[in-house]
């Protein structure tokens, strides 16, 4: 029953963005004249626990709500969400559609799926990349904080779900003012942010580059290997 | 209430009771009357339900007779004895619940800072030792924490009455009552000093056995609600029916008691109160 | 103050232009209390209601409202909202999952003093063990408070029920609190399209002496009630008294109704009211059912759905309509007790056509799929 929708999962570690990257990737749907709904996990929001969240797009309306439990993509935001277990989904990939979606945030890719996973994920025929995530935000953006949206644009380099425009605009609407909410750790987060890149303009600029840089960094990682 | 609001609608003379007939000839609303007036007005409070010699019913009449501007007063009460008698007391009054009559007065001042901004509305919560001092404190002293501007009564009966005569945090240590077999194991609670900490400008402790310094204390504690900050009058009233001596034997018990030394009247007057007393005591040559 | 217009309900709520959002329920509440024409908002934090009072604060800030602080406890919140209601002013808060436990004792009281408080409820399970997940278990203990209870399927619904509700508490002879509930996280924390109305339009103000009982601000000349309190006496017109006054809430929550139609356009939303199996619920599980109804009507199952947007008054009538020609009803519900299927079951003439659940509670999310299996089940 899911053909017609994307449905993504985003799993990190607190303060990594997972919230902000979903909300920039719902925005931008939105913008694009997509239907989307965008929620985060429910809980405590801590740094570095467990941190997830979820983007449903579509071209027709979407009713459904909570958590994503059945994706068609997953985002890992830190390898160590699958290799130390630092998630509230277990098993990891439980859920996740057939020829379904996985986008890890990794430098080096020997050692990240269990030999169980690799079987699954083969038998889902699902495909496997890797982006360098933080390596691109520190190294384009200047900031390890930009890699959420290095994720997005390693998302972006496999499937364009959303126009870069879009992503251009929701950026300036969620970093140029008040018209968003975050939560208190989060709007911290974007104060230091701010301060980093001084200028809004610059930081949109900056995140763009961000986004391209990593989506061309792309890896797909063989399964079969 | 404006001038002449309170009167009787033609046609209704005959068929309204002749007590409140009274209240709108001859009642305080408008004039400057106090305790040393009584007998000479009609009183807020018609007849009461509560025991013969109750003291909290004394005080209650006391208090009534010392409000500045009954025309603007409303009163916020809470579960107890006291609650019996606010049916026949003649300015608004509130049954908040049992606890939560200073957060109840707190929005209600509130709202009529924001409805009459240009007008006096005083608030005044009248309340027993138990809602004040054990179930209601927390919200009690937050409501002195935010500096809102009311003023708390507490009848200081040493005891839950009207449940017929358990332990409450102002009875004294060694008080054998209900839930006390044993007799109480700590001491009546300092809530004076607490209110002072706490941020009530001006603090008192009275008993009715000093009627004329009750009704000044009390007038105090709404004046300066009214312009300064939170106040606090702790009113000391012996329960004739749950401490089993006669009606006639209140106010000597309470007097028994002052001269024991277990009982002092105290008025604690933050320097900005003090400041503003003097400038209106001064003005009305009260003192 | 920020500068805003003055408009009809009817204006507000149902011409004015409106510009779409994509926002999160917590700033639909927002959205809703700009343009309410509030005097005092009266917050506390609790896990998933706080950022919707937050926000409430920042338009405070703005000059939206006259008056807003942080009192010390759900308790004393509802506390301090009476007083300022008997006061005679518009007043907003809101609160979820133990903080309505916690408040509990002022709910029946508000409807018994005739106080047109609107409070939303964002809803989230209950201890012990602890929990902050969403689940609607506070709704089974509200429902006969005497409050009015709406449930709002999203974002959308919770703003249009915010401004709804202040109209209709506010009726003379409605003049009741109403509680407009809505799933925490399932909306608070859902960012989604919302149309609102321009912001510089708001509500007429509240007319406290339209009220049906006295506004207690001494300037209206106070009555003594009686010679004796009620609670001195045990004869009969203190009984007389406390139970004509219950029924008059029950009668007031009756004549709500008419203004639950004009207002929210029904008390329930039926979609494909012919069909043998009809699934009915509220708030998001609606949604999650939208979902199973739509697949399953693809794959040619003879199903139909049921919102429930009113739980007070009760949509009895029409359920009692409705569930005449169906074969079988499906109450899926977000709490283990079911009240939803109870309230059902208690207006409908064969209960035996009543199927309760699907239910998950504790926080975790209906997978659509699990209402489609209920309604397999039922169609074959």
């Amino acid at each position: 029953m899911r053909n017609s929708k994307t449905f993504i999962r985003m799993s990190g570690l607190g303060g990594q963005g997972v919230v902000t990257a979903a909300h920039i990737l719902g925005m931008a749907a939105a913008k694009d004249g997509l239907e989307s709904t965008v929620n985060p996990f429910f809980g405590a929001e801590k740094r570095l626990a467990p941190a997830e969240s979820y983007v449903r797009i579509a071209t027709e309306k979407i009713y459904e709500r909570g958590e994503v439990l059945f994706p068609n993509i997953i985002l890992i935001f830190h390898p160590h969400v699958i290799t130390l277990g630092k998630c509230y989904t277990m098993p990891f990939f439980a859920g996740l559609q057939p020829g379904g979606m996985v986008i890890v945030n990794t430098d080096r890719a020997q050692d990240l799926l269990r030999e169980d996973e690799r079987a699954g994920l083969m038998r889902l025929e699902a495909r496997v990349y890797c982006v360098p995530a933080t390596r691109v935000a520190v190294e384009v953006g200047g900031t390890e904080l930009s890699t959420n949206i290095a994720m997005l644009g390693g998302l972006l380099g496999v499937q364009k779900l959303v126009s870069q425009e879009a992503v251009k605009e929701a950026l300036l609407e969620r970093f140029g003012g008040g018209k968003f909410v975050a939560s208190g750790t989060t709007a911290a987060l974007d104060d230091v942010l701010k301060s980093k890149f001084n200028r809004l303009a610059h930081l949109v600029e900056r995140n763009v580059a961000v986004l391209t840089a990593a989506g061309g960094s792309v890896e797909e990682y063989h399964l079969g290997d | 209430m404006s001038e002449g609001l309170f009167r009787i609608s033609p046609g209704f003379e005959e068929v309204m009771p002749a007590e409140y007939k009274e209240l709108v000839a001859d009642g305080p609303c408008g004039r400057e009357v106090g305790v040393s007036d009584l007998g000479a007005f009609k009183e807020l409070i018609e007849e009461h339900p509560l025991c013969a010699g109750c003291s909290a019913a004394l005080a209650l009449r006391l208090i009534l007779a010392s409000l500045p501007k009954p025309e603007d007063t409303v009163i916020v009460g809470s579960t107890g004895c006291s609650s019996l008698a606010f049916t026949q007391v003649a300015v608004h009054n509130i049954h908040s619940l049992f606890g939560n009559q200073n957060a109840v007065a707190a929005g209600l001042k509130r709202a009529l800072r924001l409805r009459f901004p240009d007008k006096v509305k005083d608030v005044v919560v009248i309340a027993g030792d138990g809602a004040t001092v054990d179930i209601g404190l927390d919200m009690v002293m937050q409501s002195w924490f935010r500096r809102e501007h009311i003023t708390t009564i507490m009848l200081d009966n040493e005891v839950y009455a009207n449940t017929g005569g358990q332990e409450s945090g102002m009875s004294l240590r060694g008080m054998v009552l209900h839930m006390a077999p044993l007799g109480k194991r700590f001491p009546k609670v300092a809530l004076p000093e607490i209110a002072r900490e706490a941020g009530c400008a001006y603090v008192a402790a009275i008993s009715p056995a000093q009627p004329k310094r009750l009704g000044r204390v009390v007038r105090r504690a709404i004046l300066v609600a009214r312009e300064v900050g939170p106040t606090y009058v702790q009113i000391f009233c012996p329960c004739p029916t749950n401490f089993k001596f006669r009606p006639d034997e209140s106010l000597q018990k309470i007097k028994q008691r002052q001269k024991e030394g277990a009982f002092q009247v105290r008025e604690y007057v933050s320097p900005e109160a003090q400041a503003f007393l003097a400038e209106l005591e001064g003005a009305d040559h009260e003192e | 103050m920020a500068i805003q217009r003055v408009v009809t309900p009817e204006h507000l709520f149902f011409e004015a232009e409106r510009e779409k959002q994509f926002i999160t329920g917590s700033e639909a509440v927002r959205e809703a209390i700009r343009r309410a024409n509030v005097d005092l908002a009266i917050s506390y934090p609790i896990t998933p209601q706080s950022e919707s009072m937050h926000l409430v604060g920042d338009i405070y800030a703005e000059g939206y409202l006259k008056e807003y602080f942080r009192g010390e406890s759900e308790f004393a919140v509802m506390a301090e909202v009476a007083g300022a209601s008997m006061g005679g002013v518009r007043v907003f808060t809101a609160t979820g999952g133990p903080g309505t436990l916690r408040a509990f004792e002022m709910f029946p009281t508000w409807a018994g003093a005739r106080l047109p408080i609107v409070c939303t409820f964002l809803t989230r399970g209950v201890n012990s063990p602890l929990t902050i997940q969403p689940d609607t278990i506070e709704m089974a203990f509200m429902l006969d408070t005497g409050m009015l209870m709406f449930h709002a399927e999203n974002a959308q619904d919770l703003y249009d029920m915010i401004l709804k509700a202040f109209v209709i508490a506010e009726q003379p002879d409605v003049h009741l609190p109403v509680g407009v509930f809505a799933d925490g996280f399932f909306v608070t924390h859902t960012r989604e399209q919302v149309a609102v109305a321009p912001a510089d339009l708001k509500l007429p103000p509240y007319d406290p002496y339209a009220a049906p009982v006295p506004v207690m601000d001494m300037e209206s000349a106070p009555v003594r009630q009686m010679r004796d309190p009620f609670v001195m006496k045990s004869n009969f017109i203190s009984y007389a008294a406390h139970a004509s006054w219950q029924q008059e809430i029950l009668a007031a929550q009756e004549r709500a109704r008419k203004y639950v139609h004009r207002y929210l356009e029904g008390l329930v939303d039926v979609e494909h009211p012919e069909a043998a199996v009809l699934v009915v619920t509220s708030g998001t599980m609606v949604s999650q059912s939208r979902e199973a109804v739509a697949v399953a009507r693809q794959q040619g199952l003879d199903i139909g759905l049921v919102k429930v947007k009113s739980l007070r008054p009760f949509p009895r009538e029409e359920i009692k309509t409705l569930a005449r020609q169906a074969r079988t009803i499906i109450v899926p519900e977000y709490n283990r007790v079911g009240w939803l299927c109870r309230e059902v079951k208690a207006v409908v003439e064969d209960t035996t056509k009543v199927i309760g659940g699907p239910r998950v509670f504790g926080g975790m999310t209906m997978p659509p799929e699990v209402v489609l299996a209920q309604i397999r089940r039922c169609c074959a």
